[in-house]
């Protein structure tokens, strides 16, 4: 057995099934048991992440002061803004390591929804060489891929779970998205913030539905862990569609 | 040969060539063992389609169903009055008839899939489902009849029937044998603790004893009346493919290809060495016929390979991979 399956991917897949037997055999269940589980584990980390999106908010200022300063001179601006970071003890980078910690535990999630549906005879002759000895575990399988409308092995054929993927992670962005004083950065945080909803909405389209199930979830549990870790929706702002634009000129 | 690629292959084993080779279009994979009745031969494919061809020359006969799918077909068929039963997996057992191809009755839908093979005797036909039921129907008409057995996990392997007793392996490690009009079963093998692995192949039986191959590569004979142990043999890899049983001897292949063939006349209780250990050296997991001292075994590869038991080796082998 290699070490990836040793440490990671039969561990999750052994879990979620173990999970799937507590749930009524309900294998959308214990997918989003496990999205709970490893948000909780990876909490420690996301805490940091949001404390760095508060500082960052609560610095915006200062940052905006900056950029109208040294708008012109890029290099400068450079420096001033890492100075105002280290004496604010925030690293605008630190929010990347949640998501870097979750990629191992996208690609176990995937290979274990594959494994523990087991499409085809040979995929359950394997699942067969990868459970432990528990007896919750092989009186749960095989599992049943069904799950409100969808079969979990599959992507979803009605688009509902690509929207909510992109949706959700489009809020989450917004939450924690500066505006930049800049109009060519702040260009390009509009298409990043367009952008990565629209790939996973994509992705979500291409994979199975189980692992897209997997990122709705997660999104919606860091849209509401950051809406009370930060106070509020941060930078995702709700415009009123009846209240009246200022004129142009006035 | 069913070949997984989707070909069915006709072998002359005295000349050891190909007589005929039919290619299912589009291609698919075929994990049924074919079927032999009369002139034809018989096949489902994991398209979901059951193929009639001639035995003679390959040739097309019929197809159920001529488009569309009856959902993908994993257990081997089973003809018994002249019918094809066949378990699919949109969860239904279907019936043909064998000489036209005609659909007799299809019956209500009994699990999620069925991968196993029915087995019927008599009026009755036996389904053993992967939610842990063994349905009894009506062999005629298809309807359930008033005995149904549920055990809390799944039942992988397809149900063996003998005196009245049904031996079928479970997803919870053991093999159960259940008493048909019973609620419990009558033992589960092992009884201390659960096997290494699922009994993923049907048993045999045969005076009295079962021998059951197990996925924790240990081939198990059991005493049909007590469930004890009566010896077991580590064939050293998974057991994967049902064992054969040939005159007086029992044939069992590991998924490492090894062959291994014990005499059962022999006194097994305290000879656990089988008469031969004849390796393949390949990868087998499909199921394999035995005749006049001939194994005939189809690796993972697509090679057909003749095993010799008296001579004890490979006295010839074939592919059955299309030529360019």
């Amino acid at each position: 057995m290699n070490p990836w399956d040793f440490i990671i991917g039969n561990p999750v897949l052994n879990v979620l099934i173990a999970l799937s037997h507590f749930l009524f055999g309900q294998f959308g269940l214990a997918i989003i048991a496990l999205t709970i589980i490893v948000r909780l584990v990876t909490w420690p980390l996301n805490k940091r992440q949001l404390k760095s999106t508060k500082a960052l908010q609560d610095m915006q200022p200062k940052i905006q002061e900056l950029q109208k300063k040294y708008g012109k001179n890029q290099q400068k601006l450079q420096q001033e803004m890492m100075k105002l970071y280290k004496e604010a003890g925030v690293n605008p980078l630190g929010c990347l390591w949640p998501m870097l910690v979750q990629f191992p535990i996208w690609i176990a999630l995937y290979q274990a929804i594959m494994r523990a549906l087991a499409t085809t005879p040979e995929n359950l002759l394997d699942l067969a060489h990868r459970l432990y000895s528990w007896g919750i575990v092989n009186q749960a399988v095989p599992l049943s891929s069904k799950f409100l409308w969808l079969d979990l092995g599959q992507p979803d054929p009605y688009w509902i779970l690509a929207i909510i993927v992109g949706g959700t992670m489009w809020i989450q962005q917004k939450m924690s998205q500066a505006p930049a004083v800049d109009p060519r950065q702040e260009s390009t945080n509009r298409m990043m913030t367009l952008m990565m909803p629209l790939l996973f909405g994509f992705l979500t389209l291409m994979f199975p539905s189980g692992l897209a199930l997997y990122w709705a979830v997660s999104n919606i549990i860091g849209i509401i862990t950051q809406y009370f870790a930060t106070g509020g929706w941060g930078y995702l702002k709700f415009r009123s569609p009846f209240k009246p634009k200022p004129a142009k000129g006035k | 040969m069913g070949t997984v690629d989707g070909r069915v292959v006709a072998i002359n084993s005295s000349t050891q060539s190909k007589q005929w080779d039919y290619t299912i279009t589009p291609a698919t994979t075929i994990y049924t063992a074919p079927i032999l009745h009369g002139d034809l031969v018989y096949i489902g494919t994991y398209s979901g389609q059951v193929y009639a061809l001639t035995i003679a020359r390959g040739t097309e006969r019929w197809v159920y169903p001529r488009t569309g799918s009856m959902g993908a077909i994993v257990g081997s068929l089973v003809i018994a009055n002249e019918t094809i039963y066949i378990s699919s997996s949109d969860g239904r057992v279907y019936t043909l008839d064998t000489t036209y191809g005609d659909l007799k009755w299809k019956s209500e839908p009994l699990a999620d899939k069925l991968w196993t093979s029915p087995t019927v005797i008599g009026d009755t036909l036996y389904v053993s489902t992967f939610d842990g039921h063994i349905y009894a129907l009506s062999a005629g008409t298809g309807e359930l009849l008033d005995w149904s057995f549920k055990a809390e996990a799944g039942f992988v392997s397809s149900p063996v029937i003998d005196e009245n007793t049904v031996y079928v392996g479970s997803f919870d490690r053991h093999l159960y044998a259940i008493k048909i009009g019973g609620d419990t079963p009558v033992w589960k093998f092992p009884k201390e603790k659960p096997a290494g692995n699922w009994f993923w192949a049907s048993p045999v039986v045969n005076e009295g004893i079962i021998y059951a191959g197990c996925l924790d590569g240990k081939l198990y004979a059991i005493d049909t009346e007590t469930g004890e142990r009566l010896w077991e043999y580590d064939a050293g890899s998974p057991i994967v493919s049902s064992p054969v049983l040939m005159d007086n001897l029992l044939i069992v292949t590991s998924e490492k290809g090894t062959v291994h063939v014990f005499d059962l006349n022999a006194n097994l209780q305290n000879a656990l060495a089988p008469l031969k250990v004849i390796p393949i050296n390949t990868t087998v997991r499909s199921s394999f016929c035995a005749r006049e001292g001939v194994v005939y075994i189809r690796d993972e590869n697509n090679q057909l390979y003749a095993v010799d038991i008296d001579k004890g080796e490979v006295s010839w082998m074939i592919s059955l991979a299309q030529k360019e």
